[in-house]
């Protein structure tokens, strides 16, 4: 592992989190989400990438 | 006379086989408060909706008084559907702004006008918070601000109590009253109380066509016909009697119901003689028996009941 | 004209509002630096999962920088296509259904300009999110891999831009009269269609716009002068793009109503 340059990587893992976090507060002030808002926060820690792009696409109903 | 401001004539329009609105004609003139009345189904979204360029007629023409660039005269207008929609993540000042500008407002401007606007309708202290947020009478509210905000020379309004509660109804009517002192309205609606509360002239339309218009005052003497209700006992006898007072010469018009019935008469004092003799007369059980003037709502609840 | 730049303006007030001015470029982001890290990293997680038998692990080549680069781009043709034309169903349809177009074209706004607008607004999410998704990608590339030039970079993605564009116009032509859902579907269908049979008959569609991928591919691996000017494709794309704001235009134009 002492070829993994921590450098490059650890940018994207930061975005990645944002990328949670983001997804996380507009769940949190969304008024109008199809389905539980658990079970979003549950897709969204887990589901990594595709967790937050299926809440942002699907999960947020738009007014 | 004063040119009208808008002139409707033989406005149609169909849907396939389906006609909505059959050819109506009529002029607003400025200043005016019209109200659009008759039952869910006459036509009067559809009219209102035509007026504010939203659908293309089927036939028919709408003129409004000046010149425009293609005939497009929606910067003059102001329009509130039944139920308007916003776009819920907006504060309610950004609409009103955002209508400002459309109507061609530059921002500095735009911005005090809805801030005024935003005030008039009552809603000062939310118009910073999400529209998402806002209650049914809000949005309406709403909906007025941003139908107001560029001054409209017309304003129409589609049913614009008819979704709120009693004070909601109250408040908004409160309004229109004040509104319509500054410009013209138009707005429909289904009771003629609300077009008697704010307006000085109506339309009353059923099945897409016009079956009465006119100034209210006007309207009232006219339909103030006098009038003879009569309840006999049910019996095979007195309904016959009745039959046979309806074909009197006096009588204008007769609407029977089996053992009751209503008179039109042109001479009240002959016609209330006349029957009461008759009835005494021929020994009729009568019940009940009225002499008086019919009034708007029975005009109105003929059309849109009939 | 001052009317579009007014709608033009509220889209991209939503579009921050509602963060896609931050996810969707986020997305592309990681995206496009997912390729060249698995790439340059697949001996290790290869070694990691523990049944992989030998050869395999000796016999791993590193590709070149170009092809990496396309394999990245070639990441936005499936899940950023998919990413774009979820975000773009609801454009028109969103607004049709609950009545909010009513009330803005209501106003002096034509209907053209008001899908212009939206068409814009659109655009330029794609414009941000592309550009910052390729930057990362090459960045991550020349970084671990090996380097490029950079103006063919630059062409191979805006050749996939413009593919995107296409996807993006067929959604918004089609959210203009059907349901969102259904739009996203068929938007869908058609572009993977059109990029189907430009697979299984290149010679015959390599003047569409489903042509435009795999010229971003040879661009890259093989450079500017080898594949040279070709502009068939970009122009039967320019068409459809045209074609899909005229006709939402037009839809749109007759159906300002709510359902």
């Amino acid at each position: 592992m002492e070829r993994v340059n921590w450098g490059l990587i650890l940018p994207l893992l930061a975005l990645q989190v944002l990328l949670a976090v983001i997804g996380l507060i507009s769940l949190w002030k969304a008024e109008n989400v199809r389905g539980p808002k658990w079970l979003w926060i549950i897709i969204i820690v887990a589901g990594n990438l595709l967790g937050s792009i299926a809440y942002f696409t699907v999960g947020r109903r738009e007014i | 006379m004063m040119q009208p401001l808008l002139q409707v004539s033989n406005l149609r329009k169909s849907y396939g086989r389906h006609l909505s609105v059959g050819g109506i004609s009529f002029e607003i003139a400025q200043g005016s408060c019209v109200a659009l009345l008759g039952p869910n189904g006459a036509g009067k979204t559809t009219t209102l909706r035509m007026i504010a360029g939203l659908l293309p007629p089927s036939a028919g023409s709408i003129g409004f008084t000046g010149s425009y660039q293609g005939g497009d005269f929606r910067r003059e207008l102001g329009y509130l559907p039944q139920s308007p929609a916003f776009y819920g993540w907006m504060s309610g000042q950004e609409y009103v702004v955002f209508a400002a500008k459309l109507a061609g407002m530059n921002r500095k401007e735009a911005e005090g006008k809805a801030k005024a606007a935003l005030e008039r309708v009552g809603l000062k202290a939310a118009a910073r918070r999400r529209i998402a947020g806002y209650s049914g009478g809000m949005k309406q509210r709403l909906g007025l601000a941003q139908a107001l905000v560029h001054r409209p020379r017309l304003l129409l309004l589609d049913e614009p109590v008819s979704a709120l509660d009693p004070i909601g109804r109250r408040e908004v009517m409160e309004l229109l009253r004040e509104i319509r002192e500054e410009t013209t309205i138009v707005f429909s609606t289904h009771v003629l109380h609300d077009a008697e509360e704010v307006c000085d002239e109506i339309i009353v339309m059923k099945d897409g066509l016009i079956a009465e218009q006119g100034a209210l005052s006007v309207l009232r003497s006219k339909y103030s016909q006098p009038v003879i209700t009569v309840r006999t006992e049910k019996n095979a006898e007195a309904i016959q009697w009745l039959n046979s007072v309806g074909a009197k010469p006096f009588i204008l018009e007769a609407r029977l119901n089996g053992e009751h019935a209503v008179f039109n008469v042109d001479n009240l004092k002959q016609a209330r003689h006349t029957i009461l003799k008759e009835a005494a007369a021929s020994n009729i059980p009568l019940l009940q028996f009225e002499a008086g003037s019919s009034t708007l709502e029975d005009m109105f609840m003929k059309v849109v009941g009939g | 004209m001052r009317n579009t730049w007014i709608v033009y303006q509220k889209e991209m007030l939503e579009t921050a509002r509602t963060y896609k001015l931050i996810w969707i470029p986020v997305v592309f982001i990681l995206l496009g630096a997912m390729q060249p890290i698995i790439t340059y990293y697949m001996p290790e997680i290869l070694q990691a999962a523990n049944n992989v038998p030998q050869g395999i692990l000796e016999g791993y080549v590193m590709p070149g920088a170009g092809t990496v680069m396309s394999q990245a781009l070639g990441q936005y043709s499936t899940i950023g296509i998919l990413v774009l034309v979820l975000v773009a169903m609801n454009s028109l349809s969103g607004e049709r259904y609950n009545g909010s177009a009513e009330l803005v074209l209501s106003k002096p706004v034509s209907p053209a300009g008001f899908v212009i607008a939206k068409w814009a607004g659109l655009f330029t999410i794609l414009f941000l999110a592309l550009g910052l998704g390729v930057a990362s990608a090459l960045y991550y590339t020349e970084q671990l891999i090996g380097s490029l030039p950079w103006m063919d970079v630059v062409a191979a993605a805006a050749l996939y831009g413009i593919w995107l564009l296409c996807a993006l116009s067929l959604t918004l032509l089609f959210s203009a009269f059907l349901r969102a859902p259904a739009a996203a579907f068929l938007s869908l269908l058609s572009s993977a269609g059109m990029a189907l049979a430009d697979s299984l008959m290149p010679s015959w569609f390599q003047w569409t716009p489903a042509a435009l991928p795999g010229l971003s591919a040879r661009l890259l691996s093989e450079g500017r002068e080898a594949v040279g000017v070709n502009l068939s494709p970009c122009l039967s794309a320019a068409l459809l793009i045209l074609f899909c704001v005229a006709g939402a235009s037009t839809l749109m134009g007759r159906n300002k109503l709510p359902k």
